[in-house]
């Protein structure tokens, strides 16, 4: 079969914010750049970003710096963070912001006309840059424009079904055009994968419906490895009713401007599981709060919460939340300047992913980076909202960078036999030729219900195992997958071939969920309710095993703390420098120990 | 509840005629129109082809025409519309490549050519700007555009005039004409000053209409033309009729419309091709009068547009100010 070949210094894959940070920082460098997104320019997950982006300015509590961010985000994080990520993350999270505003960006403002902040759970300080709760949209747009200022070449609608390496490095990516389904082969000696999460693995998501974690499963079915599979972040205020829209994002700016919850009974029940930080705590324990609160029989009619935010008046709602105003009237007919919104949990994030090197991006497979939500390391066993939008923008462009610098050191391309390229055709080809076979929607709803019955917020050992085994069963019917129609814009086609990287990435939370014997953060197990200090020295490493399975290993967390934090705290580990990972691993673990000073503000 | 969609498909691996093809299905009261179609797709007809990612009207993909005109699939209740049969088709103005789905790369491309990226005096400050914060505000609006093509889909001026750059580039140019950071507003409004330009807009407000997220794309386009008038780019007929408009109105406290087609055309040649049209004006008995007639409160009239052009929102930017922070 025929294909089109397209050359490229660095391709980017996932047209995110990570993504396109990744490639205007590539692009800035004048080596030549395309970004492939399997949807349209501007259509990410990010867009959908709502509360704002983490960093500490300090314009409004002037005692906030980036040492008090690293300390809220490895305590929220349970210290399974990499803490030299975290110290990239929370130093050069302000620079990255202003970068965005001089590019044309708008951040809400404050009287004097600085950047305005605004509160987040676990956050010590007011710290999130925002533009209302729309910072997601504003900030992809800004890289959006940037990149087509730079010149970056855009290939929408764009399936990238396999990655190409030889035994040294990434060949190549192939992919196809959803419009007419013909294939083209991107030469590259450098890949950023940047393709989010994986939240449509769960029946209730706020995820949008492209987060299939493609990119995750390219990068592993070249040798990259995954690490922290089994943390998966459930957002606690998600939208329950009417169920059309249910798992829909009630952005944590609602609480962060003030929003309370209570539960049936009218009770502020936050007082109960986090007096001290009550709605502004974190993500895990305010989630299992309100599941521990239906389950007690104090849940709302349809079974969660109720966040009100109604006291602080219309205009004040109007100029702050007009998105959630807007979509609760619409989708919901509540008006939230009048009424509480009923709320439950709802998968938001994956911590886990693609391991990376901290510097750099890069993973175990020489030219391959991976940035942003499909990347792990950072967050630890539970995000800190807003910390995603500042990661994205600082390690996208540190792959980007990174990337560009191996291509201007070694632009020798490596090659990629033909017989390779036809069989990796034959096989995205092969559901439409079946006369007979397994219905893609069919195996991603038991998907779906089993990720959310068995992987979700309160897990046990047997029902891991039950889980499991499931998916393995999907796994063996999803081998002969068969859909109607041709390939132009067949949504059946696309559903097949996703498919393939959600059971396997559903595989790798299970067994990784199953190996960690304890509660930590996002993992929570009835059989193993309290955190092990043991199993805080931990990451789990997940790779191929023998015969197609997957293996998971331990290595100790890499516990570095900043240079800053160094001087006050003068006994540390060793710093996690730059490298491979995968190779020797990190240094021994201090991180059950690090940055825990408890800040007096909220 | 029961419904009935009525949908408009095409499939380029067949004939790619367009066709009808109803579905009846039963569905919970609180369905939107995108959780219809794909529970369309997931249980009767796997290949029906559309395009949608968020569910909660922010990504702008889900854009079709629904009943006729031009909406977010997604943002659409079913409970709100007659549910006896609903029409779904490809949005207007762009070609379809399967089903519901269009090509959109015209629309992209429209939209990139008006430089859609900040184009400051100078390097950026080491800080953020700091600019005060009400000319800010009014940008809040127009930054609300998820490019679901929905004003370009229902452009009354677009489905005869192809070359018209289109609701969404304009809105988009405006939003970098208006931000006090940009200093290419001048470069950027005589860009659009041309043929394809902001004058090629009639005025329908269609693309008001049918904008999801209010952006009003053609008050950003008249706001655009005030802008350029007042800079001076006067020598078109857009430019000369509205000023004709106003000095007409001002003068006799009433349009009058043989006077202001006289005074929008340049020359004679184009005041002919206008002919036609008056013949058959006067055949039906629908020639305004050809002398003009002032209406006693004509000086009343005078005073209430002197206050409207008075009242203009104020407009700031930075590389102006420091200019001037250098000479005071």
């Amino acid at each position: 079969m025929p294909y089109e070949v397209v050359h490229q210094d660095v391709l980017v894959i996932g047209a995110g914010g990570a993504g396109l940070r990744a490639a205007v920082a590539a692009a800035e460098t004048g080596v030549q750049v395309g970004v492939v997104t399997k949807s349209l320019l501007g259509k990410a997950h990010t867009v959908m970003a709502e509360g704002g982006v983490a960093a500490a300015f300090g314009h409004m509590d002037g005692q906030d710096t980036w040492q008090v961010h690293f300390q809220d985000t490895m305590k929220s994080g349970h210290f399974l963070n990499n803490a030299h990520m975290v110290e990239l993350l929370t130093r050069e999270a302000p620079d990255r912001v202003l970068e965005l505003e001089g590019w044309g960006a708008l951040f809400d403002r404050t009287e004097t006309g600085e950047i305005l902040q605004r509160a987040f759970g676990a956050h010590s300080f007011r710290r999130l840059a925002h533009v209302g709760d729309r910072t997601g949209k504003e900030l992809i747009r800004t890289l959006q424009n940037r990149a087509v200022h730079q010149g970056v070449a855009v290939y929408p609608e764009i399936i990238i079904t396999r990655l190409f390496r030889d035994a040294r490095r990434i060949a190549g990516a192939l992919g196809y055009r959803r419009a007419d389904g013909r294939f083209i082969l991107f030469r590259t000696p450098t890949v950023i994968v940047a393709t989010g999460g994986w939240g449509r693995l769960y029946s209730v998501t706020s995820n949008s419906w492209e987060t299939t974690g493609d990119g995750a499963n390219l990068a592993f079915s070249v040798g990259a490895e995954l690490v922290d599979m089994e943390m998966v972040q459930f957002h606690p205020t998600g939208m329950l009713w009417p169920p059309g829209v249910r798992g829909l994002l009630v952005t944590e700016g609602v609480r962060g401007e003030g929003g309370l919850l209570y539960n049936a009974d009218h009770e502020r029940f936050m007082t109960r599981y986090d007096p001290e930080r009550m709605e502004l705590s974190t993500r895990d324990v305010v989630a299992r709060a309100i599941s521990s609160e239906v389950a007690a029989g104090r849940g709302t009619p349809h079974g969660g919460a109720w966040l009100d935010i109604s006291h602080r008046g219309a205009p004040f709602i109007l100029r702050k939340l007009p998105g959630m105003r807007d979509q609760f009237l619409q989708l919901a007919d509540v008006d939230i300047t009048r009424q509480p919104m009923e709320i439950a949990p709802t998968v938001h994030y994956m911590m886990g992913g693609v391991r990376v090197d901290p510097d750099t991006c890069a993973t175990a497979v020489v030219g391959l980076y991976a940035a942003g939500e499909v990347a792990a390391g950072v967050h630890g066993a539970n995000r800190l909202g807003g910390n995603s939008l500042a990661d994205l923008l600082v390690f996208g462009r540190r792959a980007g960078l990174a990337a560009a610098a191996e291509v201007r050191d070694d632009p020798q391309l490596s090659e990629i036999a033909e017989t390779e390229v036809q069989l990796a055709i034959a096989e995205a080809l092969a559901p439409l030729g079946r006369t007979a076979g397994a219905n893609p929607y069919a195996i991603q709803a038991d998907l779906r219900r089993t990720m959310s019955q068995y992987a979700g917020l309160i897990r046990t050992g047997t029902g891991l195992t039950q889980g499991l085994e499931r998916v393995r069963a999907l796994q063996r019917q999803a081998v002969s997958l068969q859909v109607t129609g041709g390939p132009a814009f067949n949504p059946g086609w696309n559903l097949a071939l996703d498919l393939q990287a959600m059971l396997v990435l559903a595989e790798a939370i299970f067994v990784s969920a199953i190996e960690r014997t304890e509660s930590r953060g996002a993992h929570f197990r009835e059989d193993f309710p309290r955190e092990d200090p043991a199993w805080g020295r931990f990451n789990l490493i997940t790779t191929r095993g023998g015969e197609g399975g997957l293996r998971v290993r331990r290595e100790p967390v890499v516990g570095a703390e900043p240079a800053a934090a160094r001087t006050e705290r003068p006994a540390t580990a060793s710093s996690g420098g730059p490298g491979r990972p995968g190779g020797s691993g990190g240094s021994g673990g201090s991180g059950g120990s690090g940055g825990s000073k408890e800040a007096d503000q909220t | 509840m029961d419904i009935k969609l009525k949908v408009r498909r095409q499939n380029p691996e067949a004939d790619d005629k367009p066709f009808w093809k109803d579905y009846a299905v039963e569905v919970p009261e609180y369905y939107t129109l995108l959780d219809a179609l794909l529970k369309v797709r997931e249980e009767v007809d796997e290949t029906l082809a559309l395009r949608c990612s968020c569910r909660s009207h922010i990504c702008g993909s889900c854009g079709m025409r629904v009943n006729g005109h031009a909406a977010l699939a997604c943002k659409t209740k079913l409970s709100d519309i007659d549910q006896g049969a609903v029409t779904v088709e490809p949005m207007g103005n762009m070609p379809v490549i399967r089903d519901l789905v269009v090509d959109l790369e015209p629309f992209w491309n429209k939209l990139y050519s008006i430089k859609p990226y900040l184009q400051p005096a100078t390097d950026p400050p080491e800080r953020e700007y700091v600019v005060p914060n009400d000319t800010m505000f009014h940008l809040d609006g127009v930054v609300n555009c998820i490019m679901c093509g929905a004003c370009v889909s229902d452009c009354e001026s677009l489905s005869v005039n192809p070359i018209f750059i289109g609701p969404t580039a304009l809105a988009k140019e405006y939003r970098f004409v208006a931000d006090p950071r940009d200093a290419a507003d001048r470069e950027r409004l005589t860009q659009m000053n041309g043929p394809g330009g902001v004058w090629d807009c009639t005025h329908c407000f269609q693309c008001v209409e049918v904008c999801p997220k209010d952006v009003a794309p053609m008050e950003r386009i008249m706001a655009m033309r005030r802008m350029m008038m007042d800079m001076g780019m006067e020598q078109n007929n857009g430019a000369k009729r509205a000023n004709a408009f106003m000095d007409l109105v001002g003068s006799y406290g009433r349009l009058d419309e043989t006077r202001l087609l006289m005074r929008s055309v340049s020359g004679l040649g184009e005041l002919m091709s206008f002919s036609k049209v008056g013949l058959r004006a006067l055949w039906k008995g629908k020639l305004p009068p050809l002398r003009p007639h002032r209406i006693a409160g004509a000086p009343a009239v005078r005073r209430i547009l002197e206050r409207a052009r008075n009242q203009r929102p104020r407009r700031f930017k930075v590389h102006q100010a420091q200019e001037e922070g250098v000479r005071a």
